[in-house]
């Protein structure tokens, strides 16, 4: 995995079930395995639903790894840890 | 650019997976919907959530019972199947495609009240065909369960691929044709080029103009003018076959056979134009010298006749009888033919002036009898004066045979060649020995005639003398007449 920071994006839709597990895990994966090289932003779609378009935003929640490139999304409640960690090393080095 | 097509299609069907997925197994909870106006986030809740969902989708969407009747289909899939949600209804999702795709649905639908199957159908909408990736889960309805088809159109994908392939096929075909091949848009402008075009050109053509890559100039006669005529006409739907044309200040071709052709591509009109370029160099220089060869044939026979007359006349002057006159006649036309043949044999050229005397002693002495002794002469002479020596040598030994050193057994000749004193000729003495005493003759016949004006110019000629020992004469041969020492032996 490339030493660069991750950059990630969280989209969730105010307090539903999902959105707050969402924030949950990733909390929990940043925490365990990516050792502070990482930044998060979380975007509620629910206050700021036009900023969905950026990322063509469908379902909520979805996870964007921003940086680095090419750009990667992973939707749902990311409970699967590994799975999430699979998709934001993968491809980096394309 | 359908390399990039294809993995943005490939990147928008994963994450179109990958969304069903999310949905099938319960990991999200709301979605956007995207309005003219402004995006909404809507919240799954309550047992018909999943319409909400399925409509916000721009895949194609079915929700079928557990008997595998259509619940609900999305308006995506009504636009793929060309048909409205009622008539889906009424008839059935099956019954709205065609007979075989129809089975291959049913047959994953009911497979996939297990686990999620995939399978590729093709239906006719809009006016064409599309390939549908149709993809069947097991799908959780409140307490009943069922199963959701998500169609994903792979017509773009598909097509992009075969495009990729044919285009692949297409630069390969170009490449490996022996002939020079060019593809040009419409605006002329040079898009693909094998390496036999860029040697013609000895640069690279990909990007350049046609006209200004290949400044083509065509014979009069010929319906175009110009490179750009050829263009034209081809782009127009007309093809043109085989017209010859030189290159203007081209660096290695200089004539070509040129065709060109309106370049087709999926049924649709001219997009451009093929133009092919055969080089023309090797059979234009081929028959330029084909020209010159018969140029120079047609100066030789006229040449031969003149000399044959000239005999004919002369010898008919000196002969006493016709008996004579046939013998001297005969034997004079025989010493030409036998140059004549020693020329063609070598392609009238790299003949030596001993092989003309060897052919014209022959039928009185071998050189292997030890009377003749001949040094000096493995020079290589022009047909012209080839003709004349052999001339010349016929007369000599004709001589010698009846009056001189080959009309007694002991009598000898030496043929010695060297250059002059001056060194502008090649002197080649005949001296006949062993013979019987010579008296100079009392008239100039036609033989004296010919050794001594045959070859009398630039610094050529020959003087002969009536030694009592033997005849000796003395032959001038011009340098310009002569080319190099003839390397056989």
């Amino acid at each position: 995995m490339s030493s660069d920071p991750l950059k990630l994006v969280l989209y969730v839709a105010g307090q539903t079930p999902k959105s707050l597990a969402a924030i949950k895990n990733l909390r929990q994966i940043c925490e365990t395995h990516l050792n502070g090289k990482y930044a998060v932003e979380v975007i509620d779609l629910r206050e700021h639903p036009h900023l969905a378009r950026e990322h063509n935003i469908v379902a909520i929640p979805t996870l964007v790894r921003q940086l680095p490139v090419p750009i990667r999304k992973i939707i749902g409640d990311l409970s699967d840890s590994e799975k999430v960690l699979v998709h934001l090393r993968m491809g980096d080095s394309e | 650019m359908t390399s990039d097509v294809n993995t943005d299609l490939r990147r928008r069907l994963e994450e179109a997976e990958e969304t069903l997925r999310a949905i099938r197994e319960g990991e999200i909870d709301a979605l956007v919907i995207r309005r003219a106006q402004s995006d909404e986030v809507f919240t799954l809740e309550g047992g018909d959530s999943y319409r909400s969902f399925m409509e916000a989708m721009t895949l194609g969407a079915a929700a079928l019972d557990a008997s595998l009747k259509l619940l609900y289909a999305n308006k995506a899939l009504c636009e793929i199947l060309d048909c409205s949600s009622e008539q889906l209804h009424s008839g059935g999702l099956f019954a709205a495609l065609d007979a075989q795709s129809g089975r291959i649905l049913a047959a994953l639908a009911e497979a996939a009240v297990a686990g999620q199957c995939t399978a590729e159908i093709h239906v006719v909408g809009e006016g064409r065909d599309r390939h549908l990736l149709a993809s069947a889960a097991p799908l959780r309805l409140g307490l009943t369960s069922g199963v959701a088809i998500t169609f994903t159109d792979l017509t773009e994908r598909v097509r992009a691929t075969a495009a990729e392939a044919a285009e692949k096929a297409s630069r390969a075909v170009i490449a490996s044709a022996n002939e020079a091949m060019v593809v040009c848009d419409g605006a002329g402008t040079i898009t693909h080029a094998n390496p036999a075009a860029e040697e013609i050109r000895d640069q690279a053509l990909v990007g350049r103009g046609f006209e200004e890559a290949f400044p083509l100039m065509f014979a009069d006669g010929i319906a175009f003018r110009s490179a750009a005529d050829l263009l034209a006409l081809a782009a127009e739907g007309q093809s043109v076959r085989g017209v010859e044309a030189a290159l203007k200040d081209a660096p290695k071709v200089k004539d070509v056979l040129i065709s060109a052709a309106p370049l087709v591509m999926g049924g649709e009109s001219s997009k451009g134009v093929v133009v092919t370029l055969i080089d023309l160099s090797e059979r234009k220089a081929a028959e330029r010298q084909q020209q010159l060869l018969m140029g120079e044939l047609d100066h030789r026979v006229r040449n031969t006749l003149a000399l044959v007359l000239s005999i004919s006349t002369l010898t008919g002057y000196n002969a006493k009888t016709v008996e004579d006159f046939q013998r001297a006649f005969v034997g004079r036309i025989e010493a030409l033919a036998a140059t004549h043949t020693l020329l063609a044999g070598k392609a009238w050229s790299g003949l030596s002036i001993e092989d003309v005397v060897i052919a014209e002693l022959a039928p009185y002495v071998s050189r292997d009898a030890g009377r003749l002794d001949i040094s000096g002469l493995k020079v290589t002479v022009a047909p012209q004066a080839a003709v004349a020596l052999g001339l010349v040598f016929h007369e000599l030994v004709t001589n010698a045979v009846k009056y001189g050193a080959l009309s007694v057994q002991e009598g000898r000749i030496r043929i010695e060649g060297r250059p002059s004193a001056g060194g502008r000729t090649l002197e080649i003495v005949w001296t006949e020995s062993g013979g019987p005493p010579v008296l100079p003759p009392t008239r100039l016949g036609f033989g004296r005639t010919v050794i001594t004006k045959s070859l009398a110019y630039s610094d050529g000629g020959a003087d002969i003398r009536f030694e009592p020992s033997g005849v000796v004469c003395s032959i001038r041969v011009p340098n310009v007449e002569l080319g190099t020492a003839d390397p056989t032996p």
